[in-house]
């Protein structure tokens, strides 16, 4: 698991976007360590969207800067991954050219890719469904898809928005799991939205709680329990309670 | 996880229901005309039809050709527009969806020319090309190319938005994002042009031949009008109609192959 004294990967200054007078993000600063899995949680049209729009760079910030390692965030340069919401397979690709997907346009020779790809599908359990089409597999599988599609390029920053909103507790329990694990396997840079305080305590090492419009930091919540995490822990629990607290605090 | 094929079973009633609707149609057919409810004058009965097919496989009275030779004149008129109409439209429509440069160049045009019927610029062939092939195939052009742009057009902005974000955030350039992306997800609905544009062009062969022709499926059909013979009207009607769905299966058959993960 990665050390508190690890390096600085992201550090995110003053980010502000308006959209004409309507101030959205406003004046967040922040840094992930390398190899960290940070949570945003936040209420509900507080523009998380805009704000990983913003970090993925699809959308240009008003104000401040997004540095990966120093240097100013770039898709073209710098390895980012973004899971989003909704499944985003291409339907005309088979599983395994899927997962391939982002490591292609990366340029990655073809030998690596397939290896790379047969490793993370292994992790996440997609060999057996290598071959299929998006359209023959289940909506879960669909999601691991771009997950693993999104660990594949060895991102320096992956940015995952509610990725198991859609999905049912169960499975969700079951996809958290497997993503805290390719998480410690890969070493990976990992920013995970979510809206539900119970996931972000489950998979996260540091919990950032968002306020209302316009957006900035409430508060920083540091989640130092041993993994496997037990949901039913008493200190999980409190912490549980007082990531609720903050967001019931407005 | 075992995924297997699944074999849906048609019931029995769904398979036999497109023979039997058809065995009905001509049946039906015969009777009116052979019981004189509809007198032979104004309709050629079905059978007498395919006596008058087979008598003209050889004969080249009364319209001075033979069968082959009034197919294959269509076929080569059909196919040179339909493959021209193919070869421009849809390379046109694929980026005028993707560069917003080439829509705004060629939009307005477009627009004017689309809902001129392609009949309508008969008198202006004549001028341009005589009466021989090329002004046929012209005709047949501008009547297929108008569904090619429009659906490799519309195909192309209907590309999911979060599957070009996703393209993005890896880094993928516009170039990469039109040819892995839109393309791709544009194909349906440009396989939908085919066969549209196999439809436009296979229903205006005979404003076509309506040009001064010497053969061609068109030239049989107003032939069989003006020496009063519905039975020849009938078979080159018959002949338009079977040709173009033959045609229209084949595109069918191919693109289900092609779209394999689309379309299932």
């Amino acid at each position: 698991m990665p050390t508190q004294e690890a390096p600085v990967k992201i550090r995110v200054n003053n980010l502000t976007k308006r959209f004409g007078d309507l101030t959205v993000l406003n004046g967040i600063n922040f840094t992930i360590k390398k190899g960290e899995l940070l949570a945003i949680v936040g209420p509900t049209g507080c523009g998380k969207t805009t704000f990983l729009n913003c970090l993925s760079k699809l959308m240009p910030a008003t104000e401040g800067e997004i540095l990966i390692d120093g240097e100013e965030a770039n898709p073209r340069k710098h390895n980012i991954s973004y899971v989003f919401q909704e499944p985003t397979c291409l339907p005309w690709r088979t599983v395994r050219e899927n997962v391939a997907y982002g490591m292609e346009i990366k340029r990655i020779p073809k030998r690596e890719c397939e290896e790379r790809a047969n490793q993370i599908m292994d992790l996440v359990g997609l060999s057996s469904c290598a071959d299929l089409y998006p359209n023959q597999v289940s909506a879960s599988m669909m999601q691991r898809i771009a997950v693993s599609r999104a660990f594949a390029v060895n991102p320096d920053l992956l940015l995952m928005d509610e990725p198991y909103g859609q999905l049912d507790v169960k499975l969700r329990y079951y996809l958290e799991d497997e993503l805290v694990n390719l998480w410690r396997k890969l070493g990976s840079t990992v920013l995970f939205v979510t809206h539900n305080i119970e996931e972000a305590v489950y998979v996260a090492e540091r919990i950032l709680v968002l306020t209302n419009k316009p957006t900035s930091i409430k508060a920083e919540i540091i989640v130092d329990l041993p993994r496997p995490r037990n949901l039913i822990d008493p200190r999980f629990v409190d912490l549980r309670k007082q990531v609720t607290e903050l967001i019931r605090w407005w | 996880m075992a995924y297997k094929e699944v074999e849906v079973k048609q019931p029995l009633m769904l398979t036999i229901l497109p023979y039997v609707s058809i065995i009905a149609f001509f049946a039906l057919w015969e009777l009116v005309v052979q019981t004189g409810f509809i007198p032979d004058t104004l309709l050629a009965a079905p059978s007498t039809v395919v006596k008058t097919f087979i008598v003209k496989l050889h004969d080249i009275n009364p319209d001075g050709a033979t069968m082959g030779t009034h197919a294959w004149t269509s076929i080569q008129e059909a196919f040179l527009g339909y493959a021209l109409s193919l070869l421009i439209g849809i390379p046109l429509g694929l980026c005028m969806g993707w560069f917003k440069v080439v829509e705004g160049l060629c939009r307005p045009i477009f627009e004017l020319i689309r809902p001129i019927p392609p009949i309508a610029w008969i008198p202006l062939t004549v001028f341009w090309f005589g009466i021989g092939l090329t002004g046929k195939v012209f005709i047949i052009w501008i009547a297929g190319i108008v569904p090619c742009v429009i659906n490799s057009w519309v195909g192309v902005r209907m590309t999911n938005p979060t599957l070009i974000q996703m393209a993005r955030t890896y880094g993928a350039s516009d170039w990469q994002i039109f040819t892995q992306l839109c393309i791709p997800s544009a194909l349906p609905m440009v396989f939908g042009a085919l066969q549209l544009a196999l439809t436009y062009c296979w229903t205006n062969l005979v404003g076509a031949e309506l040009l001064a022709a010497d053969s061609g499926l068109g030239y049989l059909i107003t032939m069989g009008g003006r020496v009063a013979r519905p039975d020849i009207v009938v078979l080159g009607m018959i002949c338009v109609g079977v040709s173009g769905a033959i045609i229209g299966f084949v595109i069918d058959q191919v693109e289900k192959k092609l779209l394999a993960g689309i379309r299932r």
